[in-house]
């Protein structure tokens, strides 16, 4: 119960963090999205059903904010968790620079895979450039070991953490 | 070995259902969103949502908000020092300036005291900040200094405009702590002044809301658009040598004329004054 409601107030303290960062780098053009390095960080620390769970929940936080597609950034969030939990075994997310490529990476995933959701089902386009892309998904594989220890130090080895 | 080969599959089970089944019905449960309408089903679970996220979207604002703060406040900091370190520097090229200034009035009044010149007058008074404005009559203005400050009727008034100081108006009436200005455009405002091309002398008077004049110019006087008009001598209330503004204009168009008049587009204008000098003593200090 108590690693839950600590749970809970990461993914307040996530949507704190991904707000300031946006609109901090927004000033730049950088699509910066911490909120999906806290999801990775959590299908990295949680049993799948809570991070499957929990990345599912940040994808609709970011949906929520959307007026014409609904349910893309759930769907592109579910899709990286999918990913982490298949490479968890062959990766070492314990490591500064796994973590750096997998905030890097699934950053960049999420972005091209959100453009062509938009693209697909509603015909416009949703490209935020190559610079915004990269920049973002470079400023966000940059904070990703800062994440992956606030989520590992708050959670520690609760009943809902894998045993690793 | 059977039993063995039964709890293996009782473990794989939960583990094969956590690998693709979750994925598979959270994938399924975001594209069934992504599908459906915005208005019906979707509108109602943003709805739902809204409770639970919106608290946490004000909260994720006002600390974005401060962390913006926080930056600003920072950069402010860092401008300010530098502006500090500038304004320094300018201060002590100003107190270079007025130590020459100085060396050079010296100089200026031993050689008037050879030549048996009228002595130069040094304007003394105080700055005051124009406090109100009579809505119904632009060209008066109330400032916040007084007969307590020194101020008397008929002090000259000047003001700053892009750096020069230039002729605002004249003190009209004075109580304790705040006076009337009565400001150049007014149509009772009247001061002697000359052309600075010709020196030719002439009575400069407000005109209201039309261009402000100056009467009795020679008829014969060269007068260009952009010649400078400086306060006279003669003047019983201005100090000499203030500038009041541009020549914008000559009017050539009354006939059996006797002299010229010269429309004039004053230097400090009247809906801009904030802060003025008021020169007491009719300047005479020194």
């Amino acid at each position: 119960m108590w690693s839950l409601v600590k749970l809970i107030f990461l993914f307040i303290l996530a949507t704190v963090f991904h707000w300031a960062f946006a609109s901090i780098f927004s000033c730049w053009d950088l699509s910066v999205n911490i909120l999906l390095v806290f999801a990775v960080a959590f299908c990295v620390v949680l049993k799948p059903g809570f991070g499957y769970a929990a990345s599912f929940v940040c994808g609709l936080f970011l949906d929520f904010f959307g007026t014409r597609l609904f349910g893309n950034n759930a769907f592109t969030f579910t899709i990286c968790a999918c990913i982490v939990y298949h490479l968890a075994d062959r990766f070492d997310f314990e490591a500064f620079f796994p973590q750096i490529v997998a905030g890097f990476g699934l950053t960049l995933l999420a972005g091209l895979l959100n453009s062509l959701l938009y693209l697909w089902f509603t015909s416009a386009a949703m490209w935020p450039g190559f610079w915004s892309l990269l920049g973002g998904a470079f400023v966000s594989g940059i904070l990703a070991p800062a994440v992956f220890w606030l989520v590992r130090r708050i959670l520690g080895k609760g009943a809902v953490c894998r045993q690793v | 070995m059977l039993s063995h080969k039964k709890s293996s599959k009782k473990n794989s089970t939960p583990k094969l259902r956590q690998r693709f089944l979750l994925p598979v019905v959270f994938l399924l449960l975001s594209f069934l969103l992504m599908i459906l309408p915005l208005e019906g089903f979707v509108s109602s679970v943003k709805a739902v949502l809204a409770y639970v996220f919106i608290p946490q979207v004000r909260l994720a604002h006002s600390t974005a908000k401060y962390a913006e703060n926080v930056y600003q406040t920072v950069r402010e900091l860092l401008d300010a020092h530098r502006e500090n370190r500038a304004l320094k520097q300018e201060i002590e090229m100003t107190k270079l300036l007025a130590s020459q200034a100085e060396a050079i009035l010296d100089e200026n009044g031993r050689l008037t005291e050879i030549l048996r010149l009228n002595p130069a007058k040094r304007w003394v008074g105080v700055w005051a900040k124009v406090a109100y404005r009579e809505p119904t009559q632009w060209n008066t203005v109330i400032i916040d200094k007084g007969s307590r400050d020194g101020i008397r009727e008929r002090s000259a008034v000047i003001s700053m405009e892009e750096g020069k100081e230039g002729l605002a108006g004249v003190v009209l009436e004075v109580t304790e702590n705040t006076s009337k200005v009565l400001l150049v455009r007014d149509e009772d405002f009247s001061a002697a002044v000359y052309l600075e091309r010709g020196q030719e002398e002439g009575l400069l008077v407000g005109n209201g809301p039309r261009p402000v004049r100056i009467k009795y110019i020679p008829l014969l006087a060269k007068v260009k658009k952009g010649d400078k008009v400086f306060t006279a001598s003669t003047s019983s209330i201005f100090p000499a040598g203030i500038l009041v503004g541009e020549v914008s204009g000559v009017r050539e168009d009354e006939s059996f004329q006797t002299a010229l008049t010269v429309n004039v587009d004053p230097l400090v204008h009247s809906a801009a004054v904030k802060e003025v000098f008021v020169i007491l003593d009719g300047g005479r200090v020194k």
